[in-house]
């Protein structure tokens, strides 16, 4: 069946092949590759799509959400059931893509990317695509990327405006040189707060598969080595040029790392930037037939599938929970509001 | 009712013009100048009688208690007594500053206009708090006295011990050459209470002394495509005085992105190309 697939299917690449940098060769090396997605929203889902389409052999694809009717606008590979079913964005995306390119090998993971998780996703990658919607997500991939020697390829995008640049390792600085650690300014605007077209976020992306393609092709001296600030909506394009790596750094420069401290990565409970949405990780996995039960018996109105489960727990408030832990605690931005409300509804035990 | 602070700390000097602000109460426009960071304020009206002359004087008097900046009547010693104001302001054609001084005491402020160094020193003999230096540059509010140039600013800044302040025909695009002259305490008149915005005037013209404080270092940088001064020396500075301290910022100078540690040792110099841009970190 699958040769019979392929045979059908021979000419698929034809015209990124008759690309005289890319040719069988470069063809060759996209399908022998492996890059991982983090992030399936908008930035992430026109990545994957670019990414399958061009024949990338194995995609994989990490995100903590599931989709909403907001997400339909600019959210490529999302349809309104899957937001009807609320599923989770890795699995919808994932569900897309393989009826794109059946001839590649797709793996969603359901999950909150941080240090915890990141380990086996990123191992043997690689490329990492930044489809991420927050500064310490990024800084995690970026620490990450360095000290596995693969590069990571920033986007971002709100309103109108996008911004994208390749850090390789040993070439360019850090996105923690570049852009400040964690505490150094919040994360500004969000497409929450902002807003954000599609188009812009297609042209982010484009930046960012184009220079992965080229990357992963072996067109290593074609990477654009600048830093892009674009404005689509007064049409202004900036092109700042990266330095090199910083001596000083202990992730992209030659000076060790201070061991005792843990970088980056958001952790247990954290707000979901601009989101009114706080995500409460438990020690444990969630039973998710039994938390339908537990909640169902609070009077609260349940919605489930296979990934996850809402709780409406007033007009204002709800929970999604996922079987990795994971809470979503929806309608508000307070940590300890969260933590109280979890402490409250969750059955005894469950948080410790 | 004593000041709370040194007077002598002012760096801005505003005056009242009436006939500046047509259809703006004075105590408006003048509350606008304080709000601004004007640091004295004199009440000078020519044209009125002594009782309209009392009125403003009391009115500005209980302005300036309020925003702790002290108050100076132009001519009117029985009026400064009168509505408790912190001094007098006396022209070469007024009565002695000796006379003034008998009336008010050794406590109130005591300034006068002087037009050469001359009497810049007399000024200083007879027992003057403070001179005008003026007027540096031809002015409506004074005609017909010709303009005393930057030189005798030069030589005040030289030669003048007590505080002086430089006067007339002062606007936000000369400021630089009186400053560049010498001065750092700076009256200026219609260029304040003839605009239609005077706080930010004032503002500008503060940020303009203190720059030229600072070691007269402000140099001219374009901005995110804008002409713009500075006394920033550094990326660093320049994101502080911004007051973008707390935003996450990407940093562009000529051409070239800038690290954040780096920020402190990236100097700016004349003419150089700065871009800094919000953080784009939506997915």
């Amino acid at each position: 069946m699958l040769n019979h697939t392929a045979e059908r299917f021979a000419d698929r690449y034809s015209r990124q092949i008759r690309f005289a940098p890319i040719g069988q060769e470069g063809q060759r090396k996209l399908l022998n590759s492996t890059a991982l997605i983090v992030g399936c929203g908008a930035l992430g889902a026109s990545l994957a799509q670019h990414l399958t389409r061009a024949g990338v052999g194995r995609l994989r694809i990490a995100d903590r959400d599931y989709v909403e009717p907001s997400n339909l606008q600019r959210q490529v590979l999302f349809h309104e059931a899957d937001a009807l079913a609320a599923l989770p964005k890795a699995v919808a995306a994932a569900e897309k893509l393989r009826g794109m390119n059946s001839g590649i090998h797709i793996d969603a993971f359901v999950t909150d990317v941080n240090r915890h998780t990141l380990g086996p996703l990123i191992e043997g990658a690689d490329i990492v695509l930044d489809g991420t919607d927050n500064a310490a997500t990024r800084l995690l991939l970026s620490d990450a990327c360095y000290e596995r020697g693969i590069p990571f390829i920033y986007g971002g995008v709100t309103g109108a405006e996008g911004m994208s640049a390749v850090l390789v390792p040993g070439e360019t600085a850090c996105l923690r040189c570049l852009i400040g650690d964690e505490e150094a300014g919040g994360d500004g605007e969000s497409c929450d707060t902002a807003g954000v077209l599609s188009a812009a976020v297609e042209f982010t992306a484009s930046l960012q598969a184009i220079e992965s393609v080229k990357y992963l092709t072996g067109n290593r001296s074609a990477l654009r080595g600048s830093w892009v600030a674009a404005d689509l909506w007064r049409f202004s394009l900036r092109e700042l040029q990266l330095p090199k790596p910083s001596e000083s750094c202990s992730h992209c420069g030659t000076t060790p790392a201070e061991t005792s401290i843990h970088v980056g990565g958001p952790s247990y409970p954290v707000t979901l930037c601009g989101r009114d949405t706080v995500q409460v990780t438990l020690d444990e996995p969630l039973e998710l037939d039994r938390m339908r039960e537990w909640f169902s018996r609070l009077g609260c109105e349940v919605v489930s599938n296979r990934y996850l489960m809402k709780a409406m727990l007033s007009p204002d408030h709800r929970f999604v929970l996922f079987p990795d832990g994971r809470i979503l605690v929806q309608g508000t931005s307070d940590p300890e509001e969260a933590m109280r409300l979890c402490r409250r509804l969750l059955p005894a035990g469950a948080l410790r | 009712m004593p000041l709370k602070h040194n007077w002598r700390d002012f760096q801005l000097y505003v005056i009242t013009a009436g006939g500046c602000h047509p259809g703006r109460e004075l105590v408006h426009v003048m509350e606008e100048t304080l709000k601004g960071g004007a640091g004295m304020l004199q009440l000078r009206n020519k044209t009125g009688s002594r009782q309209e002359v009392l009125r403003e004087a009391k009115e500005l008097r209980a302005l300036t208690r309020a925003y702790d900046v002290p108050f100076i009547v132009n001519d009117y010693p029985d009026i400064a007594l009168e509505v408790d104001a912190d001094g007098v302001h006396l022209g070469q054609d007024d009565q002695a500053i000796e006379e003034a001084r008998r009336l008010l005491g050794q406590d109130k402020i005591i300034g006068i206009s002087t037009h050469s160094l001359e009497q810049g020193l007399a000024a200083e003999r007879a027992g003057a708090d403070y001179i005008g230096v003026g007027p540096v540059f031809p002015t409506n509010t004074k005609p017909g006295r010709a303009a005393v140039t930057t030189s005798y600013v030069s030589e005040a800044a030289r030669h003048i011990r007590i505080p002086f302040v430089a006067i007339g025909g002062i606007t936000l695009d000369n400021v630089g050459e009186v400053l560049a002259a010498g001065a750092r305490k700076i009256c200026a008149v219609s260029a304040i209470v003839g605009s239609e915005d005077p706080a930010r005037v004032c503002r500008s013209f503060l940020e303009a002394i203190r720059s030229a404080e600072a070691g007269g270092h402000a140099i001219r940088i374009r901005l995110n495509g804008k002409e713009t001064t500075t006394s920033a020396g550094n990326v660093a500075e320049l994101v502080e005085q911004l007051g973008q301290g707390n935003k996450r910022l990407v940093a562009e100078v000529n051409g070239m992105m800038i690290q954040r540690s780096d920020w402190t040792s990236a100097a700016l110099t004349p003419g150089a190309r700065v871009e800094l841009i919000q953080f784009v970190g939506g997915g």
